[in-house]
């Protein structure tokens, strides 16, 4: 990686601090709120998926979208790096700056199950698949919005993975492996949650290694 | 030792769905400014990003500071300096931030020259970049792009929108960059008067081909407009080089690309007036007869 590269992680990380900062206070703030009841769980957890999305949305549409539509990208395009240095720099850039908050977010909300004796520690397996299942979205926004050139796909890849939230948490959360365990006393580690979790991280491998080998290899990219 | 141009294209051709670049080609030499003038969407941008790297011709050779584009982009943008009209800086940040990231990326940034420019242009470092006017906007593009003292200044329209007094700072800029004579700058713009001021190469360019390219002078000596009258039953001779012609029943104005004193004689004595043509003038009849020339 050159230092150019490096540089520019760096940059995604200052220009985006509002939103790291933003969006780890609303996720803890969500984990806070969760710890308050059973009303205050649902609303607590409600904001807490809206955080992790929003906190993702947010990096794509201003990471990528808007620095293309406001021209900035050609700022940056001005530096010493070629197509693939930008492509991997907003990948590593942009994952770092949603890694962040959602270790925060899902690390509190862990930390809540556990915690909460009114909890059940079993529902520790879903909170995982579910913190995992968004990061796996973030990748496939990330992809779509460095692939897409235009705004209008970038919405329909952001809306599709937004939809998909609420399928993964029917479908998923009304699997019975998965089911049995959200009321158990102790988590059911069991092989349903073991094949979720390794197709989500397959795809969320996939999704970050496409933009490397397309939008890093286009040869027009303005 | 030949010293390696600035810029080479050659026959570079490149194609959109409204619009293509056809057999373009474009030279270059340290030390040259290059006006590079045309209408809008006569090809300026496109070439320019072909010229960056950003887009990738069709067919054709570019190499930009001995390096072939868009391959070699990262290693030959380490001496340019990029400015376009409508590039803008990173939102959420500062003057004084761009200065310093800029500055860790080029080894060559000159640190005293970027605060005079500060000064010159009126900027203010702690000034968040989204707060700032369309001309305070452009000059900070420029300063950063001009204190890091890039061997090739890369210019696409950079005073468009700017008021007479910034045009007039940043033009001043342009020629105190030249002052190094193995620094060089290809400069677009649709204002004839700014090219006119500071280039010394100018190339015409018109919906995606090159219509003329020549040195500032020669193209100044060469096109005059010329006015004359003609005796009643007295038949214009036959001349070559006529870009353009208009009657008014004895009265004729002809413009030629091709002046001298021969073409001058075989005229006659109905001369009345023989006028010299302004950069504008010049590229407007240039741009029309090429149109009339290709049927456009």
């Amino acid at each position: 990686m050159s230092i150019v590269t490096r540089k520019l992680i760096g940059k995604e990380l200052y220009v985006n601090r509002w939103f790291i900062g933003g969006g780890a206070l609303a996720g803890l703030l969500s984990v806070g709120i969760a710890s308050l009841g059973k009303t205050g769980f649902n609303v607590g957890a409600l904001g807490w998926i809206t955080a992790i999305i929003a906190h993702g949305v947010m990096l794509a549409i201003y990471g990528i979208m808007n620095e293309r539509k406001e021209h900035a990208l050609q700022f940056v395009l001005s530096l010493p790096v070629s197509i693939g240095d930008y492509v991997r720099a907003k990948l590593v850039g942009l994952l770092l700056c949603f890694l962040l908050p959602w270790f925060l977010a899902s690390g509190a909300a862990l930390i809540l199950i556990f915690a909460k004796a009114d909890i059940p520690d079993g529902l520790a397996v879903f909170a995982v698949l579910l913190s995992v299942f968004m990061l796996t979205n973030f990748s496939l926004v990330l992809c779509g919005t460095l692939h897409a050139m235009s705004e209008a796909l970038i919405s329909a890849v952001i809306i599709v993975t937004n939809m998909a939230v609420s399928l993964f948490m029917f479908t998923v959360g009304a699997l019975p492996a998965i089911q049995k365990t959200t009321t158990a006393k102790v988590p059911d580690w069991n092989p349903t949650f073991w094949t979720v979790l390794l197709v989500e991280l397959a795809v969320f491998f996939a999704a970050l290694t496409l933009p490397l080998l397309f939008a890093a290899r286009r040869r027009d990219f303005i | 030792m030949t010293q390696t141009k600035h810029i080479e294209m050659y026959a570079v051709r490149k194609s959109f769905r409204f619009f293509s670049l056809r057999d373009l080609s474009l030279d270059l030499e340290p030390g040259q400014i290059m006006g590079f003038v045309g209408p809008n969407g006569a090809g300026k941008s496109t070439t320019i990003r072909i010229a960056m790297g950003l887009l990738a011709a069709d067919s054709g050779e570019v190499r930009v500071l001995g390096c072939q584009m868009p391959e070699a982009q990262a290693i030959a943008k380490r001496d340019i300096g990029f400015v376009s009209a409508e590039m803008r800086l990173l939102p959420h940040a500062t003057l004084d931030w761009h200065m310093r990231f800029v500055a860790s990326i080029y080894p060559g940034w000159d640190p005293v020259y970027a605060a005079n420019l500060v000064k010159r242009f009126n900027l203010r470092p702690e000034q968040n970049v989204r707060s700032l006017s369309h001309g305070e906007h452009v000059k900070a593009v420029l300063l950063l792009a001009l204190a890091r003292r890039p061997t090739l200044l890369i210019l696409d329209e950079p005073t468009t929108g700017l008021d007479p007094v910034a045009r007039h700072e940043v033009i001043g800029e342009f020629m105190d960059v030249l002052r190094d004579d193995s620094r060089s700058i290809l400069f677009s713009s649709h204002n004839t008067v700014d090219v006119e001021r500071i280039s010394d190469r100018i190339t015409f360019i018109d919906r995606g081909q090159m219509v003329d390219s020549s040195d500032k002078e020669d193209f100044l000596e060469r096109w005059r407009r010329i006015q004359l009258q003609l005796p009643a039953g007295k038949m214009l001779p036959e001349l070559p080089d006529v870009v353009s012609r208009v009657n008014d029943g004895q009265f004729i104005t002809l413009t030629t690309n091709r002046f001298s004193d021969d073409w001058l004689a075989r005229l006659g004595d109905g001369v009345s007036a023989v006028q010299r043509m302004n950069l504008e003038e010049i590229f407007v009849a240039n741009v029309m007869h090429h149109r009339e020339a290709r049927g456009q």
